[in-house]
């Protein structure tokens, strides 16, 4: 430790710092997983925090910037275009806020990174809507607070305030069952705060073991399961192109001018960064005149060109799908949905494109701004679909030049009931309007087996039990599906209803489908029952009832 | 006082109640064929028998328009007493009727037929008739009655796309239903018989306000009315709603026919009116 006696956090320290953090919690996330309140298979918020801070470290390994703001900064950047899942938007929020906190900084001493860390709390709970304690954003601020703590001893060293704020974030995790009912009745603390509790504890064992190599941090990171964004939408005449991506690494780059001209070039432009680094994202006929352009600016690394004309011809040939005649209100379709009879059903409702994600495998920001990229419109409405996909598909909007509305469904029934409200010859707002209207008139059943033992709203559920959710709402355990979903529809008032749909999940079978059919007709006579073969995981019924 | 000419429909106009007698309207049958029975609509087969045998039947029937002999036959008839007809039909774009009409016309010398396409079906050719039963003379019937035809709308809510799908009218594309979600389509057709989807709904009692929403935007109407098949609790409580928020208009009651039947299936609902 003796050569950084009195080091401030410049660039390439908070760059190993956040590759130790990305190796802690790529070990633990499995721990993170397992902290689930929910006894339904979920987004798995350990999963959803190492993508997001994978992404956050993707640019940030190929930068030598000196100076802690500008990777905050890709830090920033990197992590917004990688969130998943609530934490993951939330942990973008923290490195957004840190990297304003440092801006112009090139390096922090421990009363700046304190501020800068209690700065990053305050970012995330302004970012969301309704803050709730005992969550990763009470474990931010606690961990902000008792940095401040540290930090105010004269004689405070950087190990000593990361160690405060690891603490604190720990004492903070251990907490967040005597804030959170959910947690208390689950007997677990808050799987986000602890996430974040992991990403602390690893800055501070960089900082301690400091003579490890980045590399050998890094060895066991685990490969990201990819997740599919695949868009069915007409071929434009003039074809796709190539998908050209780089970073170009130079010194005063003009940001503006690097973007005008690579505008001139192609379209879905991206060009962010740092003057001395800038990632380019550019779908275009003639990467070669791409390439050679940015070359002019400076050294280009991690240069990436796709043919995505083979890449589109290819999925869409293998789906069947044909082009349609464009919308006279010019607006676009995106919903987030997985399962392939649900992907049909969407599509043959006019969705332009799909992103494949849901309960379990909630999809990037990225995989939603590509996406809504691919759309041949320049408004779109984005439907989640789930209510853990929310939260980042509330970021896209911010970071494409299409006008994008989030149409915030919670469920596959509420898209579904969006969708076949929207006209193709109204104005985005008109169908904003009535979409909602009617996504809110919808209930939802789900049916799925509890994965473990648990107590939620005031429910004993043992793992492997059938349990039903109402709107989100674990209601209802039992042993039998039929049993389950009669109970729930007793509960929201059968007789108020017209028809019941049924998606069929994957791993439901004819028998089983076939007896809660015969359940709910007998039980709910005046109900229509509809089948729909959805083919989604976890779930074996998701109902939608109207 | 007895009209000077006569007028003359076919049997999808679904002339509502009491109007053939009291407007003095000559009704044509078109044919409805299950298999190898084939029946006239309205005259050999009656709209419960039709629906009924719909119900059982595992194929579906096929329908076919009067023949120009049939025609002549009528007009010939109608030639004796009157000295002239108005003889209004179904849209040229949805049956061959009134180019029947037409070439029987030809084949009766001496006799007037005004020919109209209606460019519509079912009861909006009644208010038409109706027009014309009310005009002086065949000349300002005639002029009359081609005034209202770019105004007849139907709005029609299908409970099921499959008698119009399997029929080749409408397309699920053009239906707005491109899924196997079993979604209601609410059509309208339009001048030049052009069917065109206006909403798509899950639900029948979701579907029936979206109908009267769509009319009472589309608003002012002459006349308007409610046509269904085999749904006259829906039909007569859309009547009672429209007359209680629009006190000023009459809403007949007019039911499907066989032949416009094969085609909507039952329970469908239809907001007829012509448009001022």
């Amino acid at each position: 430790m003796a050569q950084r006696a009195n080091p401030g956090v410049d660039g390439p320290l908070f760059k190993r710092a956040l590759l130790g953090s990305l190796s802690w919690l790529s070990t633990n996330h499995e721990e993170v997983n397992r902290l689930n309140v929910f006894p339904v298979p979920d987004g798995d918020t350990g999963t959803n925090m190492l993508l997001t801070l994978q992404s956050a470290v993707e640019d940030i390994k190929e930068s030598n910037a000196a100076e802690v703001s500008k990777i905050a900064k890709l830090a920033s950047h990197g992590s917004l275009m990688g969130a998943r899942g609530n934490s993951g938007v939330i942990l973008s929020q923290i490195f957004r806020g840190f990297a304003r906190a440092v801006e112009g900084k090139s390096s922090l001493n421990p009363a700046e990174l304190a501020a800068a860390l209690e700065e990053a709390a305050n970012a995330a709970y302004r970012a969301v809507n309704k803050p709730t304690e005992g969550t990763i954003l009470t474990v931010a601020r606690e961990a902000g607070r008792a940095a401040t703590a540290a930090a105010s001893s004269p004689e405070a060293t950087m190990p000593q305030v990361i160690a405060a704020a690891a603490a604190g974030a720990r004492a903070a995790v251990l907490k967040t069952p005597s804030q959170l009912q959910i947690l208390r009745d689950a007997g677990v603390v808050d799987a986000g705060g602890f996430g974040l509790q992991l990403i602390l504890e690893g800055m501070l064992k960089t900082l301690e073991e400091l003579d490890s190599s980045i590399e050998e941090l890094t060895a066991s990171r685990p490969v990201a399961p990819a997740v599919a964004s695949q868009v069915a939408v007409a071929l434009p005449e003039e074809g796709w192109g190539y998908c050209t991506e780089f970073l170009i690494e130079g010194s005063n780059l003009d940001l503006d001018r690097i973007k005008t001209q690579i505008e001139a070039l192609g379209n879905s432009v991206l060009v962010v960064g740092e003057p001395e680094l800038v990632k380019v994202h550019v779908h275009t006929d003639d990467p070669t005149r791409v390439i050679t352009l940015a070359g002019g600016y400076g050294k280009l690394l991690k240069l990436n060109v796709g043919d995505m004309s083979t890449q589109h011809r290819r999925i869409l040939e293998s789906e069947g799908q044909t082009g349609t005649a464009p919308r006279p209100n010019g607006v676009g379709l995106v919903a987030v949905v997985a399962g392939n009879g649900l992907v049909d059903i969407f599509r043959g409702l006019g969705v332009d494109a799909i992103v494949e994600g849901g309960q379990t495998m909630n999809p990037s920001t990225q995989d939603m701004l590509t996406a809504i990229d691919s759309v041949p419109y320049d408004e779109v409405i984005l439907m989640p679909n789930n209510k853990n996909v929310i939260l980042a598909a509330k970021q896209v909007p911010g970071l494409t030049k299409k006008k994008v509305h989030v149409l915030e469904t919670h469920s596959v029934p509420q898209g579904v009931a969006a969708v076949v409200a929207f006209r193709g010859d109204r104005p985005a707002a008109d169908n904003l309007a009535a979409m909602r209207s009617e996504a809110e008139r919808v209930q939802t059943i789900e049916v799925t087996h509890a994965v473990r033992d648990t107590r939620s709203n005031g429910l004993k559920v043992k793992k492997g039990d059938v349990i039903g959710l109402i709107n989100d709402k674990l209601e209802f355990a039992g042993t039998d599906y039929g049993e389950v979903v009669n109970k729930a529809l007793g509960k929201l008032g059968a007789d108020s209803f017209e028809l019941v749909t049924v998606y069929r999940g994957k791993d439901a079978s004819d028998d089983e489908l076939k007896k809660l059919e015969s359940d709910i007709r007998s039980t709910h006579p005046g109900l229509e029952v509809e089948v729909q073969q959805g083919g989604q995981q976890h779930y074996p019924f998701i109902l939608s009832v109207e | 006082m007895k009209r000077s000419f006569a007028v003359v429909t076919d049997s999808t106009a679904d002339l509502p109640g009491d109007w053939r007698q009291r407007y003095d309207v000559e009704v044509v049958p078109l044919k409805v064929i299950f298999g190898e029975e084939t029946f006239r609509d309205g005259v050999d087969i009656n709209n419960d028998e039709f629906f009924a045998r719909l119900a059982t039947s595992s194929k579906l029937p096929t329908t076919s328009a009067p023949s120009p002999g049939e025609f002549a036959e009528l007009y010939t008839r109608l030639a004796k007493d009157h000295d002239g007809c108005i003889s209004i039909h179904i849209g040229a774009a949805l049956s061959a009727t009134a180019e029947s009409a037409r070439v029987g016309a030809q084949s009766v010398e001496g006799f007037r037929v005004e020919v109209i396409d209606s460019e519509t079906v079912t009861m909006p050719m009644a208010f038409l008739c109706k027009v014309a039963a009310e005009s002086a003379s065949l000349d300002e019937a005639t002029a009359a009655v081609k005034q209202r035809v770019p105004g007849c709308r139907v709005l029609a809510l299908l409970d099921t796309l499959r008698y119009i799908e399997m029929g080749g009218r409408v397309s699920r594309a053009q239906a707005m239903i491109g899924t196997m979600l079993d979604l209601k389509p609410l059509l309208l057709v339009k001048e030049g018989g052009e069917i065109k989807a206006v909403d798509r709904v899950r639900t029948r009692s979701r579907a029936i306000p979206r109908m009267i929403e769509f009319f009472e935007s589309d608003m002012p109407v002459e006349y308007v009315g409610v046509v269904h098949a085999q749904a006259p609790e829906d039909a007569e409580r859309i009547a009672a709603g429209l007359r209680e928020r629009h006190p000023d208009l009459e809403i007949p009651i007019g039911q499907i026919g066989c032949v416009l039947g094969t085609h909507t299936g039952p329970k469908a609902l239809g907001l007829v009116y012509l448009k001022k």
